[in-house]
């Protein structure tokens, strides 16, 4: 009793953050999404319009589907190289464990937009990649490698992500009773199957909280595409940004981030689905 | 208390909780408090004995206002910045709480329409008469004056003539494919809307429907010849120096000079339609606090030596006329400032509607998301 009293106290500050900072301007940003633009910006009436308009242009669709299609390139790609990272932190690194897990934590502590002007520096014509290749005689002219275009988005973003994807994977497989994994080779598991069959599975909820740890955000992403992407790499997000800025019509705006939160919602709903019946099935 | 941006003919009930909306969303985003009874400490409410100024970002140093430090010692001017015009103006939108606003002027009839700013009673200011009365016409609105001009500037193409053998003579040159893979462009939908239109002919504030298709059809074809959209200076001026790009549109004079001063080999072209230019102007908000210290301030930051000052500083134009002989004279010759007629050749910015502006973001959102 005393004890959920507690946990009810504790859990006020941050339900009340959520609720001020979170839940209200979301809803203020629904209820914007419904209200008409210029030139009938002072109109008190609701309308659909901002969503036909969303509807009605391509390229805002395409948008979004490139932004989707990015995102899920660079979560996938971070949990394939952060699950080597984090198994390799579970099983093998023993008494250096939490020394190499403070290494790979290290450059998330430098600021966010420095780490992107960095890739700017390795990629760029006086760069490290750059200067590498030219004195290695592998090229002649010193010019941009990679930079502003998706790829180079893609590539910044999927660095950026791999320490976050990696912890959460590292949790999962921290957590794996070793003796299954013993029990597996006494019953003649070689250990590939073992892999396969007791430790993926087992690690699937961490995986997927990776994937979705990047994912998410990156959707949404509008910094990375700004700095590195050139005049090909737009994002979704760069266009509600504009829609807010130098559009000055936040209805559409409001209507795009509420958009691309349905749809968000509506993958994780069908992959959380997903795995659980999987998780089912393997057990 | 009311958000300028609210409805000015709705119910007063509707409107309250707009009000309430629009606040809370520019918590959001833009991180800055709302003014009014509501959230007294969110914002930089100004006292009685205190200013707040909205400005440029570098604009706040103290050699460009020193007068109004000498009257008012114990005022020390609270500055918020900004790097677009777009963001001040969302910034006031979301309610923010200032004094002074510093806008440009394409942007000014939209906090004239919204009621942001409040007009200026010329005879409090002790430097109105030394000021290009040219300039100062363009921030009259409906028979008053709501802004002092300070700042004016150009906008042009600046290329780099090692690398360039044949420099673009007209805005329609950036398309040329000599420059493929060279050409930057600044990431705005407007002044690109503009200089498409003047490659095109057009009368850039005056464009029919038809000839937002040409500009939108021009902008996408020019893209093979773009490295990037720059987004800041410095990145240009980066980009610039690294020889990665050779040919620049819209060019502000501060690159160009801090490329000179590097030793950097470039040009700052007139092209044959002329150069883009534009004012910035002192106003002062409809919820100014303290007006006596307004008006200080203006008197200080527009006497002749604040501007020349500003002049040396950036190598922007001033309005003040009086400021001509305390410029450097490298600078003056640099950007024609004691050529009268330099400004009348170039294309000065005209004021966008709130429509427009949608128009033309939509357009450049689609040329972006082209291939």
């Amino acid at each position: 009793m005393e004890n959920r009293q507690r946990l009810t106290i504790l859990m006020v500050p941050p339900g009340l953050w959520l609720l001020l900072l979170f839940l209200v301007p979301l809803g203020v940003m629904a209820l914007y999404s419904f209200r008409p633009a210029a030139p009938d910006a002072h109109a008190a009436r609701l309308t659909l319009d901002n969503y036909r308009e969303f509807f009605a242009n391509t390229a805002y669709q395409r948008l979004l589907l490139r932004s989707l299609w990015i995102a899920s390139l660079v979560a996938a790609v971070s949990v394939v190289l952060a699950y080597p990272l984090a198994y390799f932190l579970a099983f093998r690194a023993g008494p250096w464990r939490v020394t190499l897990l403070t290494i790979l934590i290290v450059p998330a502590w430098t600021s966010y937009l420095l780490r992107i002007l960095s890739w700017r520096l390795i990629l760029g014509s006086n760069g490290i990649l750059n200067s590498a290749l030219i004195s290695l005689g592998l090229r002649e002219e010193a010019a941009p490698i990679l930079l502003y275009s998706q790829a180079a988005v893609t590539v910044t973003l999927i660095y950026v992500w791999i320490p976050f994807v990696a912890l959460p994977i590292f949790a999962s497989l921290e957590r794996i009773n070793k003796s299954l994994l013993e029990a597996a080779a006494d019953l003649g598991c070689p250990p590939w199957q073992a892999f396969l069959r007791v430790t993926l599975p087992l690690s699937m909820p961490g995986v997927l909280a990776g994937f979705f740890f990047a994912f998410i955000p990156t959707v949404g992403e509008y910094v990375t595409p700004l700095l590195v992407g050139g005049s090909q790499g737009i994002m979704y997000g760069n266009v509600i940004q504009d829609q807010f800025l130098r559009g000055l019509n936040w209805p559409l705006g409001s209507a795009m981030s509420l958009v691309m939160l349905v749809v968000v919602f509506v993958l994780m709903a069908i992959a959380l689905r997903f795995v659980r019946l999987r998780e089912l099935v393997e057990v | 208390m009311m958000g300028t941006s609210c409805l000015l003919c709705a119910p007063a009930r509707l409107r309250r909780a707009w009000c309430v909306a629009s606040m809370a969303l520019a918590l959001v985003l833009v991180l800055a408090g709302c003014g009014g009874s509501a959230a007294p400490s969110a914002g930089q409410s100004a006292g009685p004995n205190r200013l707040s100024v909205l400005t440029w970002s570098g604009y706040e140093l103290p050699e460009f206002w020193e007068p109004f430090a000498q009257q008012y010692p114990n005022v020390k001017p609270q500055f918020t910045f900004f790097a677009e015009d777009a963001e001040a103006f969302a910034k006031l939108q979301g309610g923010f709480q200032t004094d002074v606003v510093h806008p440009c002027n394409p942007w000014w009839n939209l906090y004239v329409a919204e009621g942001m700013v409040q007009p200026i009673d010329t005879s409090r200011l002790t430097h109105w008469d030394e000021l290009d009365p040219q300039l100062a016409a363009l921030g009259r609105f409906d028979g008053q004056q709501y802004f002092v001009p300070w700042d004016w500037g150009y906008e042009s193409i600046l290329v780099r003539t090692d690398k360039v053998q044949q420099p673009p003579q007209s805005w329609a040159d950036l398309a040329n494919p000599a420059y493929a893979g060279h050409l930057a462009l600044w990431d705005s939908g407007e002044s690109n809307h503009i200089i498409a239109a003047l490659a095109l002919g057009f009368d850039p504030w005056k464009t029919t429907p038809e000839q937002e298709a040409q500009i939108k059809q021009w902008l996408i074809a020019i893209k093979p010849n773009l490295l990037t959209y720059w987004v800041d200076f410095t990145e240009l001026a980066q980009l610039m120096a690294a020889g990665d790009v050779w040919v620049a549109a819209n060019a502000w004079p501060d690159t160009y000079r801090s490329l000179l001063k590097e030793g950097v080999p470039v040009a700052y072209l007139e092209p044959k339609e002329g150069r883009l230019s534009f004012v910035c102007g002192l106003g002062i908000s409809s919820k100014a606090q303290n007006l006596d210290l307004v008006y200080a301030y203006l008197n200080a930051i527009t006497a002749p030596q604040s501007m020349a000052n500003f002049a040396n500083e950036y190598g922007y134009g001033v309005a003040n006329r009086k400021a001509l002989p305390l410029i450097d004279p490298e600078i003056v010759a640099l950007f024609e400032l004691d050529d009268p007629t330099a400004l009348q050749r170039s294309v000065f910015y005209q004021p966008l509607t709130a429509q427009q502006r949608q128009r033309i973001t939509t357009m450049w959102n689609e040329v972006k998301a082209a291939r």
